[in-house]
């Protein structure tokens, strides 16, 4: 039985909830918009040398936890929750915390595969750190600086030439990829109050990578936005349509993935004109949605299939290997 | 601005106990250690460059210059503190996370001893309730406390009457705060199962006299003399952790029904919590590891190519 545990009103576990319906999978929903109201959850560590034990249980059903095959996990943010009316508007944060706590910790101990564990996901916190496992995958990472020191970013800016650089935040707080325009340049004296991570402009066409356990869907994103998330703000439109990737491309997405113990991941990829391959970063909870839809490919549905097989997982965050300097 | 001699940095605050005593033993064997909380705010500079063909620092602190090769060692007891002196709360959560972001990447970018070089998900959640820990502790074969987590009342006063100490008592841990209430009977299990209602509680059996140990690479150093059952975990606590990626890390063990069980893991140990004769003991080894050239002689993981 798969557990799916997220919010009805998120359209990326809406989705989820669909193809499995469409493929006959049986699941049961743990609804994060209205959970705790209407669920048990008991979960005991008893016995040191054994797993978790307990069940879940919703309106109509209950489910052991030794009889879950596998988890799909989308935590919603505070405005998709419902809580008990007594909980006072100023307690909601932390109640919110309290509760996603439980259930990661329950999630983190399951023996099959969950998608994905709290631990994997930890590393999109910080992309520079990710981009040093990139390195070790074989794929290119763009020049980058990472500053408070005015004269050093003004240094860099002048190497990179006519393409420029890109800004963007270091961490895994979402903010848009602008391109630095020589105007901004005056506002470089601010940096000495913290850092910012500048980066060389990677002409190309963005292809977005879902590894999904063994299978990999890739999206060609053609735009002229330099974010093409937010394309149409700017005015932009976006194309999309299957990639066909190198094999050795393809195969370092899933060492990515792998490394970082995800099970599903959306990995950030941009394929130059003379066919090189950067990678900008590896989300540990890809809205695949929007790229099923603008390319019909069956992301979906390898989920569908990872969680219902129900194989092993990697349990553990990757090991604490140094990345290579 | 004059390039100077290979440098310890210590990150923390100047009246961490910890960074005081690791100072005053590297200022021992003549090696010279700077104690900065925010490496990546003025007054220092920091640069690091990044590509695939290299990776290059360039940090300036009190009026010296420091390259990649004249760190030595890097101490860790801060993660990216930000004054918040100037900033407004939502600009200061920020840059909180992008000094963090940015500080964590720098540290496993270092071919130098550093001490932690904290997992992502440790740098992120450093307190993180014993219940997270649990698998880890389980595979290290270190014994934990019964535990539960239910919004059942039925299951609460089930595990209660099986675990507490035969007057009901049991102790209810909220996962996000390091609060622990004794719960009795009567009006706590009341309040037990109203809390319940709103977000499930986690409760395990109480214990007894806690003991402090704390783990500096293979070494343990213990809050007071430990017990031969205490020692016999002694290879168990090593493997955690090695296993957690922590080469110092506290953990609070005590009894529980009879047995030694760990009951919170401390990922930044507080030196203060020794006797000073282990604290002195403690920064030894902490030097040790951070002056250790097996780290700097460490054969790096052989790089992927795709051609």
């Amino acid at each position: 039985m798969i557990l799916v545990c997220g919010g009805l009103a998120d359209r990326v576990t809406e989705l989820v909830c669909a193809r499995l319906d469409d493929c006959g999978y049986e699941y049961r929903l743990l609804d994060l918009g209205s959970y705790p109201t209407g669920f048990e959850i008991h979960c005991r560590w008893d016995d040191p040398a054994t797993p978790v034990t307990g069940y879940l249980a919703g309106p109509d059903w209950r489910l052991e936890l030794g009889e879950i095959s596998g988890v799909y996990v989308r935590l919603l943010g505070l405005e998709g929750r419902r809580l008990p009316e007594s909980v006072p508007a100023p307690a909601t944060a932390s109640v919110i915390h309290e509760l996603d706590l439980g259930l990661l910790a329950l999630f983190e101990d399951l023996p099959c595969p969950v998608v994905n564990r709290l631990r994997g996901s930890y590393s999109n916190n910080s992309k520079v750190l990710q981009a040093l496992l990139v390195r070790r995958s074989g794929l290119l990472t763009p020049p980058t600086l990472v500053t408070n020191d005015p004269d050093e970013a003004s240094r860099f800016l002048d190497e990179l030439g006519e393409e420029g650089a890109i800004y963007k935040s270091l961490s895994g707080v979402r903010s848009i990829v602008r391109r630095l325009e020589p105007e901004q340049r005056a506002r470089l004296p601010l940096l000495r109050h913290g850092p910012v991570q500048l980066q060389a402009y990677v002409p190309g066409d963005d292809v977005r990578v879902h590894v999904v356990g063994d299978d990999l869907h890739a999206t060609r994103v053609r735009s002229k936005a330099t974010d093409y998330r937010y394309a149409r703000r700017q005015g932009h439109q976006v194309e999309m349509e299957p990639a066909e990737l190198p094999e050795e491309v393809a195969e370092a997405c899933r060492w990515l993935a792998r490394e970082l113990g995800l099970l599903l991941a959306g990995v950030d990829l941009r394929e130059t004109p003379s066919g090189e391959y950067y990678c900008f970063e590896v989300n540990p909870s890809p809205g695949f949605l929007y790229y099923e839809r603008g390319s019909g490919q069956p992301i979906s549905s390898s989920l569908a299939n990872l969680l219902h097989r129900g194989t092993a997982a990697p349990a553990d965050q990757p090991g604490r290997s140094r990345p290579s300097a | 601005m004059h390039w100077r001699c290979p440098l310890f940095l210590l990150l923390g605050h100047p009246h961490d106990p910890c960074c005081e005593a690791v100072r005053r033993e590297l200022e021992r064997r003549e090696r010279k250690a700077v104690l900065t909380a925010d490496p990546m705010a003025a007054p220092a500079r920091f640069s690091w460059r990044l590509s695939n063909s290299g990776s290059e620092i360039r940090f300036e602190i009190r009026d010296a210059c420091y390259s990649n090769d004249e760190l030595e060692g890097v101490l860790v007891r801060s993660s990216g503190y930000v004054e918040p002196t100037g900033w407004r709360p939502e600009d200061l959560a920020y840059m909180q996370a992008e000094s963090q972001a940015a500080l964590l990447a720098w540290l496993w970018s270092l071919s130098c001893p550093v001490v932690n070089l904290y997992p992502a998900f440790v740098w992120y959640s450093p307190r993180a309730p014993l219940v997270s820990w649990l698998p880890l502790l389980r595979r290290s074969g270190l014994p934990a406390p019964p535990t539960l987590i239910t919004n059942v009342d039925r299951e609460a006063r089930a595990f209660g009457a099986a675990s507490g100490n035969g007057d009901g008592g049991i102790v209810y841990s909220p996962l996000a705060t390091e609060t622990r209430y004794l719960i009795g009977q009567g009006d706590d299990w009341r309040g037990i199962e109203a809390i319940a209602r709103v977000v499930p509680v986690c409760l395990s059996p109480p214990h007894g006299a806690v003991e402090v140990v704390q783990v500096v690479g293979e070494a343990t150093f213990w809050e007071r003399e430990p017990a031969p059952a205490a020692i016999a975990l002694e290879p168990a606590l090593c493997r955690f952790a090695a296993a957690a990626g922590l080469s110092f890390v506290e953990l609070v063990l005590a009894p529980v029904a009879g047995r030694l069980v760990v009951v919170a893991v401390e990922p930044q140990p507080r030196l203060e919590r020794l006797a000073p004769g282990q604290r002195r003991a403690v920064a030894n080894h902490l030097v040790d590891l951070l002056t250790d050239s097996r780290w700097r002689d460490a054969p790096a993981e052989p790089r992927r190519t795709v051609s």
